[in-house]
This record gives structure tokens, sequence and C-alpha cells, in this order.
């Protein structure tokens, strides 16, 4: 039955990612698509009705957007994945240890300052916002430990709760006091794929890789954690470190993909909620299957983001919110009426 | 198999638990009693390495803050109590994450054939193989608590440390779980240490008592010489032979059935 769903999802997603490509304010046939991708990496023939404003589009613009859509939605959801395990809390996110925030704040005064690191150029901004992430959970893990020795995830997610709320008000403030940039970064706290292109893929997609296998291997010890940490402790695994490095490996996935393309929520708790629901808690399957619901989620909000007022386009943290609320709430009380 | 010497342990820098020296042979049961707040659970927690100690805890003569954790873990399992379930889990899932310490040194913790043949054997020894594909959100806390007994199980730990076990289990599930564990200790040579609070079940499950006080050792023994110690009654602060006799009376005069006393297996 599980290898049924597996399959059913692969081919959804696949049908999800080629009508990301082909669909937009230009229409592009799903048959022009495929040979337009094939033509490119395995240098076949394109079909002839191809005209080569297309393969333009498909290449330069859709090809590249969609792929990073995906690659955005599956890291939010794998970090949400991993916050609502480690914490033991089904509505932990990255905005509760104040990660997107940190990102956020950093993004925010790279905008602002025009700051740029010589060797990084344009990667400056999401650099600057991967550190910040990772430097507001390290700081806010690091006070929760000052406060309570065990570090007790209540404890991790109140001081969570306080720092976000206060890089928050930072943001704010930087905003309020910025007209000249007022815009840009309240579009950008919304988050967009507008304007990318493959050189953004080419640096997000190692990054999430490696933290997506990183993560999968440790799916045996998040499903032993899920049953408490002195359950865990006791059955051998190093509770300690592993929390550590966890909370900072989804930290560094949602503070880089959140440095690309601006703050989008709702990924993050939506995806492992409903994946559980279909696949069961197995972390060896919800991870994977996370990155493929989350990607494919992201990419049809960003489809409707710049479709739904073409040639204008709406934020896409406002589509997934707007669309992932009420699909939460139905998820999440659907789940309890059946309990 | 398993010694303390001069064991005290807290929280906050105080010593809740004081100067505790015990021996565990193998094939022993031990359970420890006392009151509230005596330092029980204090106990099992520093046992289980889950809290500082001073003094020195062995297995085999090995101190445990020498072992590695995984060391420890594959010699000494803590069974949990039931607890708020976050993440729902099948039956055979749950049990199979005793085997993690089995799996952990091959790639990607792959479950060996033997890791599944011993999680389905650890299924049926606690009878529950037929749900196995159950989600043990769906379960009675009978059932949950064999689930857990089974994964311990599956853990293969030479020693097995309980903390009131019977929490939340009808007479009949709490009865069955005491013989089990009777019954694998004595069959394996393990051992089993349980915190207890019932004293009827304590008397079924244990060769030896340690009967704590404030922290501190008030009797140690074979079962039966702690159970008839006067210092019982000093501990509890209350006739503990009296008001156990007492609801023997009662059930003697609803049921008209005269009281024998069984010998207990």
């Amino acid at each position: 039955m599980r290898n049924i769903k597996f399959t059913a999802s692969i081919i959804i997603c696949l049908l999800i990612f080629v009508s990301g490509i082909a669909l937009g304010s230009i229409n592009v046939p799903f048959n022009e698509v495929i040979s337009i991708i094939s033509h490119k990496i395995f240098n076949t023939e394109l079909l002839p009705s191809i005209i080569s404003n297309h393969v333009s589009i498909v290449w330069n613009l859709r090809l590249p957007r969609t792929i990073l859509a995906f690659i955005v939605g599956g890291a939010l959801a794998i970090s949400g994945t991993v916050m609502q395990s480690v914490l033991k809390n089904p509505l932990a996110s990255s905005y509760t240890l104040g990660v997107s925030s940190g990102a956020s704040l950093g993004a925010a005064l790279v905008i602002v300052t025009g700051f740029r690191i010589p060797l990084l150029g344009l990667f400056t901004l999401p650099s600057i916002g991967l550190l910040c992430g990772l430097f507001t959970v390290f700081i806010a893990v690091k006070f929760a430990a000052k406060m309570d020795k065990n570090l007790e995830n209540n404890t991790i997610i109140l001081v969570g709760m306080v720092f976000s709320l206060f890089v928050n008000a930072l943001l704010t403030l930087v905003t309020a006091l910025s007209d000249e940039h007022l815009q840009q970064l309240t579009y950008w706290q919304m988050g967009s794929f507008s304007l990318k292109d493959w050189s953004s893929v080419l640096v997000l997609f190692p990054i999430v890789l490696v933290g997506a296998i990183v993560i999968r291997s440790y799916s045996r010890e998040m499903d032993i954690m899920t049953f408490g940490e002195e359950q865990a402790f006791t059955m051998g695994v190093d509770v300690y470190r592993l929390k550590w490095l966890l909370l900072g490996l989804s930290a560094a996935l949602t503070g880089s993909a959140v440095s690309f393309v601006g703050v989008i929520g709702f990924i993050d708790l939506i995806a492992p909620h409903v994946v559980r629901k279909i696949f069961g808690s197995s972390h060896r399957i919800v991870i994977p299957m996370s990155m493929i619901f989350g990607g494919s989620f992201m990419i049809i909000c960003d489809l409707i983001a710049r479709t739904i007022i073409s040639p204008s386009e709406l934020p896409v943290g406002a589509v997934t919110a707007l669309v992932g609320a009420p699909f939460f709430a139905y998820v999440y009380f659907s789940k309890r009426k059946e309990l | 198999m398993l010694t303390l010497k001069n064991v005290s342990a807290g929280y906050n820098g105080y010593d809740v638990l004081k100067n505790i020296s015990l021996n565990i042979s193998e094939g022993e049961n031990l359970c420890i009693i006392g009151p509230n707040g005596c330092g029980k659970t204090t106990l099992i927690k520093a046992i289980a390495g889950l809290i500082p100690h001073t003094g020195n805890i062995k297995i085999n003569d090995v101190n445990i803050l020498s072992m590695k954790r995984a060391e420890v873990a594959k010699k000494m399992a803590v069974m949990s109590q039931i607890s708020s379930i976050y993440f729902s889990y099948t039956v055979y899932e749950t049990v199979l994450l005793g085997r993690y310490l089995h799996m952990k040194d091959r790639s990607f913790k792959q479950p060996s054939v033997k890791d599944k043949e011993y999680t389905e054997k650890c299924l049926k020894a606690v009878d529950l193989y037929s749900l196995k594909d159950k989600q043990i959100n769906t379960l009675s806390g009978g059932q949950l608590q064999r689930v857990y007994l089974a994964r311990t199980l599956a853990q293969e730990p030479k020693i097995i440390l309980l903390d009131e076990p019977t929490n939340h289990l009808d007479l009949k599930n709490q009865a069955e779980l005491i013989d089990f564990l009777k019954n694998w200790s004595k069959e394996k040579g393990h051992a089993v240490i349980g915190v207890l609070h019932d004293l009827n079940l304590t008397m079924k499950l244990a060769d030896n008592i340690l009967l704590l006080d404030k922290g501190e050792i008030a009797a140690y023994g074979k079962a039966t010489d702690v159970i008839s110690s006067k210092l019982l009654n000093k501990v509890y602060d209350m006739d503990v032979a009296g008001y156990m006799t007492d609801s023997l009376k009662q059930w003697e005069y609803y049921t008209g059935e005269p009281f024998k006393l069984r010998k207990v297996n």
C-alpha cells in the first residue's frame, strides 16, 4: 500500500513540476516543455512546432524558477519536520526558533546598507541571511541552555518565541526607518521567486541536497526522540549532541532558503502533518516525502502567485498563507476528529 | 551483575539520595519501595545515567561512567511509562526501534534479517504479534505498555529498569506484566530493578526489596524479611500489615471465601 502511495506521489509531483513550467501568462504545451528540456540536456531534436520564444521562456525563466520553488519548498518542509520531531511539538517550525526572523533581519540589513562581501557579490544577501538564521538559533538555544541545563523542549520553544518576537521588532524598526527600501523590504518579507535564475538554483541545490541527506541519515534517532528524550538517551541516542546538530541543520536549510526568496510561511508546518497523515511517522519516509510534498506545494503556490493577477504577481508568501491556513485547519481538525 | 557503592544523586546540587550501596546478581528481581519523595525514581534515574551521581555504579565490575552510552544501553534498558504520543507509529515500527543499537553501525541504520526476526520474537513474547500493523495511538493502556515492554526486550538488555510500570494498567495487565518480568529474569539469568507502589505486586515480583526513607536505605534484603520488618510501618508512618490484612478480611467478608495463603510463584 505504501509503495502505491509513494509511486502516486512521485507521479503527481512530476505532473505538478511540468505544469509549473508549462503554465503561466503564456502557456507552453506539455510535449513542448519535455522536448525543450530534453533538447537542452540530451541534445535531442526539438519538436518542429516549437518557437524560439518558448525555448527561452522554458529554459531561462520557468525551469529555474520551478526548480527553485521545489528546492525552497522541500528545504522548508524538511526543516519543519525536524523542528517538530526534535521539539516533540506538532506546531513547532522555523518561526518558533526565530530562524526566519533572524535570516530576514540579516537580509534586511544587507538590503538597507547595500553591504557586499567582495568575493560573494550577489550572494552576500543569502549568505548573511543564512548566517543570521543560524546565529539566531544558536543564541536562542544557548540562552535556553543557560535557563535550563537539561535543554527541555518547552524552554527552547518559549525562548525561541521570545527571540523571534524581539528580532521581528528590530526588523520592523529597520523597515520603518528605511523609506527608500520600504517597498522592497516589505515585498521581500512576503517572499517571491520572481527574477530568479539558474545561479540561485546552482547555489541552493547543493546546500539543500547535503542537508537533506545528512538529516535523513538520522531518521532512526528522530523516530526514537519522538518518544521522549530520556527514553532516547537510555536507548543509546546521543540526545544532546543530536539536538544541536539537527536544529542547526534545519536552521541552515531555512536560513538559506529564506535568504534567497524571502519569508515564506506555512509550508514547514503543513508538509510534515500531511505526510505523516498519509505515510505514517517513520522519518525514513517522512523526510523525503515532506520534501516532495513541500516542493510540489510551493510550485502550485508560485503558479497561483504569478498567474492569478497576470501579468502582475502576488507575493508567494501571501499565497502559501491563503491556501495553507485553511488547508492546515482542515488537516489538523479532521485528524483530531479521527482520534 | 550491577553494584552500587556509596551512590548519591539529586537535582540542582541537592542530594535526594545518600550513600546507597547495593549488589544485584543475575536472575534477581529487586523492588524499590518507600513513601513518595523518598528517592525511588531518583535512584532509577541515577542508575540509568539520566542524572549525575557520585559514588560508583558498575555493571560487571565496569564503572558505567567509563563506558560509552551505547555500551551501557546494550546492557541496561529502561522501560518507559505510558506517556503522550506525539507522532504515531505502528506497533512493529515502535518495537523495531529497540534494535537501534544493533542497527547503528550499518549504513543508513537498516534493520537486518536478525533484527526483524528478533522484533517479531519480542512481539510474540508479549502476545502482540497480531496487532503489529496497528497504530500505537489506537491501543489500550495495557496493550501500549506491552509494546514498550517488547521494545525494551528488543534492546536485548541484561538489566531492565522500571519506574512504576503498572501505572494506568488494570489488574489483569498488572499481574501479567509482573509474571512476564519474573519469568524473563529467571529464564535468562537477567535482572529486573523496579519501583513499585503496590506492595502486593512487589511481593509477587521481588526476590529482594530496598526500602528507602528520605533518600537513605531503611532496609535492604530478602523480600519476606523487609516486608515483615517493623521498619516498614515506621517508614510509611502507618500500620501497613494491618491495612493489608483489613482489605483481605473485607474480601473474605464480601466473597464468603475463607482466605488461604497461596505460595507465591
